[in-house]
């Protein structure tokens, strides 16, 4: 494989997919998945996480009401649950199809909250300052973007 | 939808509108004042449909949005849904050039399910009625 092309995920067969992510790359994984679980649940963190339980009736406020009140508990219970298997499974070599799919809904919410305090509006990246306070956050959302793209790719192999 | 409902509005509707065919007056959702009417009472072909609020099918979008990678969005309509990728990946191309897509429809039960599964992936969806 060319330098630089390695695909941090390559299905193995049609319930078996390898992870090639170095131990850093995966302590990172872990850590922001720790982080969101501690949030996740978390009122003070609701700003950040309106992307994670979106409305869903725009121009009638009762139909929306009614919706989260039907379905809040099992979009935070959903969400933890797959954070919860990522962080088990984050030194794993390879995955089944259920964890791999947890891996992507839970990196994908994971990067929902990083974009909301980014406050990404763009589908590309701002020019930034090497001593911007933002850089990590900016490298680790761009990061997840690659690992997410190769999941979803992956996925569609075998689909 | 309402059986008994739709039969009593469709009576009503006949009443007004005069006839060409006999009404069941067995029917046990007619209403009093046409079952009091002489018989037999005789009916057109009522145009239901478009009286009623509650047939109207609820449609479900999906929006754009600057984080979702679109082979993201893509496979989840397909996952979601079923859709070719094809198909999936048109409606994804309209939620990015257009803004928005509708990528289903029926009753209100069936949009909120869809909407779920869609807030479950982190995709930006909401439902109305068309």
């Amino acid at each position: 494989m060319a330098f630089g092309l390695r695909r941090p995920f390559q299905p193995k067969g049609p319930d078996r997919f390898i992870v090639n992510l170095g131990d850093r790359e995966r302590a990172v994984v872990k850590a922001v998945c720790e982080d969101l679980l501690g949030a996740l649940d978390d009122p003070a963190a609701e700003p950040l996480l309106r992307r994670v339980y979106p409305v869903a009736h725009v121009t009638d406020a009762t139909i929306d009401a009614a919706y989260q009140e039907m379905v809040h508990s099992d979009l935070v219970s959903s969400r933890r649950k797959a954070l919860e298997q990522i962080v088990t499974t984050a030194e794993a070599k390879e995955l089944d199809r259920e964890q791999l799919e947890s891996w992507m809904i839970g990196l994908n919410t994971v990067r929902l909250v990083l974009g909301t305090r980014l406050d990404v509006i763009e589908d590309s990246s701002p020019e930034l300052e090497p001593d911007d306070p933002d850089l990590p956050a900016w490298a680790v959302y761009e990061f997840l973007g690659g690992v997410i793209e190769s999941i979803v790719r992956s996925s569609v192999d075998t689909l | 939808m309402n059986d008994s409902f739709l039969s009593s509005t469709a009576l009503n509707d006949t009443a007004l509108n005069g006839s060409t065919k006999t009404a069941d007056m067995s029917a046990p959702a007619v209403p009093e004042l046409i079952r009091l009417a002489d018989a037999p009472v005789e009916v057109r072909d009522p145009d239901i449909d478009e009286t009623l609020d509650i047939d109207r099918p609820w449609v479900v979008l999906v929006w754009n949005d600057p984080i979702n990678l679109m082979s993201y969005v893509t496979f989840v309509l397909q996952k979601v849904f079923g859709y070719s990728r094809e198909k999936a990946e048109a409606m994804m191309l309209e939620v990015h050039h257009n803004g928005r897509s509708v990528v289903s429809n029926g009753t209100r039960e069936k949009a909120e399910l869809d909407v779920f599964r869609l807030h479950e992936h982190g995709l930006w969806a909401t439902m109305q009625q068309d």
